[in-house]
């Protein structure tokens, strides 16, 4: 009975190779819609560059999950899968109270680099909890290509030209009232 | 485990919202879907009924049958809704400023009547809609347009009143706390009876920085971890007095024993009376003078 | 023998003589009678004064009438206090407690000298049999049965009905009182004796009903689910009566906090796909303008009674006017075409509520219908109505195969400005309704293009409207000089004036829209071709059809506004009159 179900939650102590696989593609699964997502936002309220690093960012989040959803079909062919997006919440994808209208490229990479810390801190914290040996090396694995990740990132922005020294500012028209 | 019937992207309609990057009811709306996907209603099951403002723009945003009515009318409107077709599941949205200032005259009475309702008010102490004037719930002295000396007035608890007129089931969540808020969404949709979810639900274009979702992060404290009885509507009043100054989220108050739903009286008298209904061509018959 | 009797009684509150009023009517309409009662009361809460007028016919009544064939005033100044709602004429009989003494000089200075002066020791007589004063009503009903011929059977039914229960005593003193009124009135017989004649209808045929009961009733008719309102005189009688009755047939009232959320509820069970209706009068309607804007965007059905009582504001609570057309018509910000339609009589409440609902949900839009105080208050005997021939129309809801076969427009752009309308729960149908504007998806937008789209289709779809001959009344010679246009309670006067006027050998016709917006201009054409001269009748200061025909119609110079603040009927005759000195004119 649907009525019955409750929003489950995740027990890492227990979890299996195939449900840490399936949860890790998910993970890039919620990464790659809130990018999505944010940079239709940003598209909708004219901040182009900030809105194509995103959608970049969509690309490489797809990426990723194809790989890991590879890797899980190799191990696990086509068995159902036991875990599900409600479990999760903000692991790699940046939160919603991370954009701003007319905000910067530098300021969208800036979030990027966050959600990677983010993700790394999350490995970190659930590693305490898992018991089962190939599940800890996926893990810890997924953790050490958050750590890559960030450096990408790092490397991206070192690559900007220096800040606009009015970034903090917003100049644009406010909201349409209504 | 069972997949579910509906995933959360199920719920989530192909109009883009036209929120302001960074609002809080981006998250609001996550929340709602993960909400009802745990319930698994189809979309077309859901009516979802809102008033006017930024918030209310919510029911645009899911596949289920929306409802963006007037300022300040969601309330009644549901009732309408509820009680004319009482399978169906319905959800009502909006801003402070529509539930608790222009329609705060209906909610008392949709509190009384209990019928299964779900309201769920976002809460940013700021009219979000007309740019940034003062609300009912902003803190007094806030500055704003209407009030650029500092706002002279106290503002409304929400979470009292609701508690004082009776609701069975009243609870405060954030969308700082994801999961936190969509299970709260999916308790108060449960209740058999009115239920009230205050959602602090930042605006960042008019808000004040200690009302953003980062400022939520530090202080938020769920009542579970303060021990607090959600069966005791004593304690939940007191608690709730806090409201402005802490940011206790989880259930303040739901009655573990709900009363009948208002619909359910209905059901029962319809089918008392219907024996005495009189086939369409004799109606008038009534009102033979013998 | 008579074919047409108007009686008249005043007294104060404490006297009873609305309820001896309604054991008269329910007495000649059980015999078989058509009749028709009006009543009217001081402003007190109770013990005011208060007077009732009866009138009985062997045919069917089209208005409460003019100058009265017989008053009782039970003390004069009472009496005094209902000035014209009561008119005297020097045909009428008057009849009054001779306690009270003779009529003063303010009946003189009336200039009417009605024909005779009846002095009865009213409350003598009842003491005298009754043992008390408190059964003077059926002294009085025992005179007017004695004298005009109304059955005493029947008046001894409706009083076993009225008192039977009420207590030992009661009834055994008012059937005595009846008695001693009977045998006076045999005694003392009058100088020109005016004895109503037969009825020809079988008893027991007629209804008794007054047009707040017709609303419900058409309502329940109609298939109504739903009633959402907010108590309001003269229209709360609907509400009453629907929250007894809905249940029977699986629907429901909610009594709001207001009107605004009354209409709210309404708009709310609509868009859940059930017929839903409110009522409400001036003051009311004020606050549910806005939910009617909403319908009419969202283009959900609903039909909205008001019941015009005289305003401004509270205005005259208890009396009738005709000055909410303007309100029902226009009211609410931007453009808005919303259908009203009026009742003219008790009977056809029934035929045009069930037309209201007809086209709400034909249509989907509200649709206002507004009825008067009078109206809606008149208890009249009716022939029952023949509803076999009358057809119930559902709002157009598209299959689920259909929605399945093609993806979901709710506001499509159709030729004819209807679109499949859905509701929750249905599969396949969900939509965003809103107050806002939308494309034909229904999805919120801004631009003017689309704006101008829906416009033209929410206008557009109304269009058939004016086309349906039936929706009109047009009697008499279609090339006639003279013509009289009224609507809503004023018809009925109108009618009869038609009638006296053909009597007296002028040639009128007579115009009754009872769709009185969108303005089907052609019928107004048509009808004003050969008019020399016309009165279009309205109990309100402006005369606010006219004033909207001028809006939107040629109305010949010789076609004036005939109107009289509200709470002042008119009488028959002097629309006669004054088309008769019109015709001597040029147009
Ligand atoms: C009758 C009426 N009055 C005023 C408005 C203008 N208005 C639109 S939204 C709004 C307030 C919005 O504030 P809130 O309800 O808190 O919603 P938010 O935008 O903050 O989410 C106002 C005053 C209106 N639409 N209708
Ligand atoms: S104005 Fe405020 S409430 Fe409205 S969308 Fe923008 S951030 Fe959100
Ligand atoms: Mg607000």
């Amino acid at each position: 009975m649907t009525r019955q179900q409750q929003t489950p939650s995740i027990d890492f102590t227990i979890l299996t190779l195939k449900d840490a696989l399936d949860l890790a593609v998910l993970i890039e699964e919620e990464a790659r819609d809130r990018y999505e997502e944010l940079s239709a936002q940003l598209v909708l309220h004219r901040t182009p560059g900030a809105a194509a690093f995103f959608a970049k960012m969509v690309r490489i989040e797809e990426l990723h999950r194809k790989q890991l959803i590879e890797q899980r079909h190799k191990a696990f062919g086509d068995a159902p899968v036991g875990v599900r997006r409600e479990m999760i919440f903000d692991v790699e994808a940046p939160g919603y109270d991370e954009v701003r209208m007319n905000m910067t490229t530098r300021q969208a990479l800036e979030t990027a680099l966050k959600s990677e810390e983010k993700a790394h801190a999350f490995f970190v914290s659930v590693l305490h909890n898992v018991q089962n040996p190939e599940v800890r090396k996926l893990f810890e694995e997924l953790r050490d290509e958050e750590v890559e990740h960030q450096e990408l990132v790092k490397a991206e922005l070192a690559k900007l030209p220096p800040g606009d020294p009015l970034e903090r500012f917003d100049v644009g028209d406010g909201p349409a009232p209504q | 485990m069972n997949a579910p019937l509906f995933q959360a992207k199920d719920y989530k309609s192909e109009l883009k919202p036209i929120w302001c990057p960074g609002c809080g009811d981006f998250g609001v709306l996550q929340g709602l879907y993960r909400a009802l996907s745990a319930i698994g209603r189809p979309p077309h099951e859901v009516a979802f009924i809102s008033g006017i403002g930024c918030s209310s723009r919510i029911p645009g945003y899911t596949t289920a049958y929306g409802f963006n009515t007037v300022h300040g009318r969601s309330l009644p409107i549901a009732q309408g809704v509820k009680l004319a077709n009482p399978e169906l599941l319905v959800v009502i949205a909006g801003g402070d400023g529509d539930g608790f200032s222009i329609g705060g005259g209906h909610v008392a009475h949709a509190v009384r009547r209990n019928i299964d309702l779900t309201y769920l008010v976002m809460d940013n102490q700021v009219y979000g809609l007309t740019k940034g004037q003062l609300s009912p719930t902003s803190p007094k002295g806030l500055e704003t347009v209407t009030s650029p000396l500092g706002s002279l007035e106290d503002p409304i608890n929400p979470l009292l009143y609701m508690l004082a007129y009776g609701a069975g089931f009243v609870a405060q969540a954030t969308p700082a706390d994801m999961p936190g808020m969509s299970a709260l969404i999916e308790e108060a949709i449960r209740y058999p009876g009115f239920s009230f979810v205050n959602i602090q639900s930042p605006c960042v274009t008019f808000g004040e920085d200690e009302q953003q979702l980062k400022a939520h992060k530090g202080k938020m404290k769920t009542l579970a971890s303060l021990g607090h009885d959600s069966t005791n509507q004593l304690a939940a009043m007191d608690l709730a007095r806090a409201y402005g100054k802490e940011l206790y989220t989880g259930v303040f108050y739901k009655n573990p024993n709900p009363p009948p739903t208002y619909e359910s009286l209905v059901k029962l008298r319809q089918a008392e009376q219907s024996k005495k209904a009189r086939a369409r061509h004799q109606i008038l018959e009534a009102y033979l003078q013998k | 023998m008579l074919d047409d009797l108007i009686l008249g009684m005043a007294g104060a509150g404490g006297d009873g003589v609305v309820s001896a009023g309604e054991s008269l009517l329910s007495a000649a309409s059980s015999e078989g009678y058509h009749a028709l009662m009006t009543k009217s009361f001081g402003s007190q809460i109770r013990g005011g004064e208060s007077s009732c007028r009866v009138r009985l016919s062997t045919k069917k009544v089209l208005n409460p009438g003019g100058a009265l064939d017989v008053m009782v005033a039970l003390n004069w100044e009472d009496f005094f206090k209902f000035g014209a709602e009561l008119p005297l004429s020097v045909n009428t009989v008057l009849i009054y407690e001779e306690k009270a003494g003779p009529p003063p000089e303010t009946l003189a200075a009336r200039g009417v000298v009605p024909k005779e002066l009846v002095p009865v020791g009213i409350t003598e007589l009842t003491k005298k049999s009754a043992g008390s004063d408190k059964a003077k009503t059926s002294v009085v009903l025992g005179l007017l049965s004695g004298w005009f011929g109304i059955p005493s059977e029947a008046i001894t039914r409706g009083l076993k009905k009225k008192f039977g229960n009420k207590g030992e005593g009661l009834l055994e003193a008012n059937e005595k009182a009846l008695a001693v009124g009977i045998d006076y009135a045999k005694a003392h017989p009058l100088q020109a004796p005016h004895v109503i004649a037969k009825p020809a209808g079988t008893p027991g045929s007629k209804m008794l009903c007054d047009g707040n009961d017709m609303c419900a009733a058409g309502a329940l008719f109609a298939g109504v689910k739903f009633f959402g309102g907010y108590p309001i005189t003269p229209s709360t009688e609907v509400m009453q009566t629907l929250t007894r009755e809905i249940w029977k047939y699986g629907g429901t009232v909610l009594q709001c906090e207001d009107e605004i959320a009354g209409l709210g509820a309404t708009v709310g069970a609509s868009f859940a796909g059930k017929k839903s209706m409110s009522a409400t009068s001036g003051p009311g309607m004020d606050l549910k303008t806005e939910i009617l804007g909403l319908a009419t965007i969202a283009e959900l059905p609903l039909v909205l009674l008001n019941v015009q009582r005289g305003g401004p504001s509270t205005g005259l609570p208890t009396k009738p006017e005709q000055g909410d057309l303007f309100q029902a018509a226009f009211s609410g910000h931007g453009d808005v075409l919303r259908p009203v339609l009026a009742p003219t009589d008790v009977e056809d409440t029934f035929r045009t509520t069930v037309e209201c609902f007809n086209i709400a949900e034909q249509f989907q839009t509200p649709v206002i219908l507004l009825s008067d105080q009078e109206i809606a208050q008149r208890k009249e005997a009716v022939d029952l109505i023949d509803t076999s021939k009358m057809e119930i129309i559902e709002r157009r809801v598209p299959t689920e195969a259909e929605l399945a076969a093609k993806p979901y427009a709710r506001f499509a752009l159709t030729e004819s400005g209807v679109s499949p309308i859905t509701h929750p729960g249905l599969k396949g149908g969900t939509y965003l309704a809103a107050g806002i504007e939308h494309n034909e998806k229904g999805d919120p937008t801004s631009s003017g293009a689309m704006h101008a789209k829906m416009n033209a289709k929410r206008f557009r779809k109304l269009e058939p409207l004016k086309k349906r001959a039936d929706l009109f009344e047009v009697q008499g010679n279609p090339n006639a000089a003279l013509g009289l246009i009224a609507w809503g309670s004023t018809a009925g006067v109108a009618r009869e004036a038609v009638q006296l006027a053909k009597a007296e050998g002028h040639d009128v016709k007579l115009l009754v829209p009872y769709l009185l917006y969108p303005i089907a201009e052609q019928v107004y054409a048509n009808f004003f071709e050969s008019l020399k001269h016309g009165l279009i009748v309205e109990l309100s200061h402006q005369g606010q059809l006219y004033r909207i025909l001028r809006m939107f119609t040629e109305v010949p110079k010789g076609v004036r506004s005939f109107t009289r603040d509200g709470a002042n009927p008119f009488q028959p005759i002097e629309l006669v009159k004054t088309l008769v000195e019109l015709k001597g004119l040029p147009s």
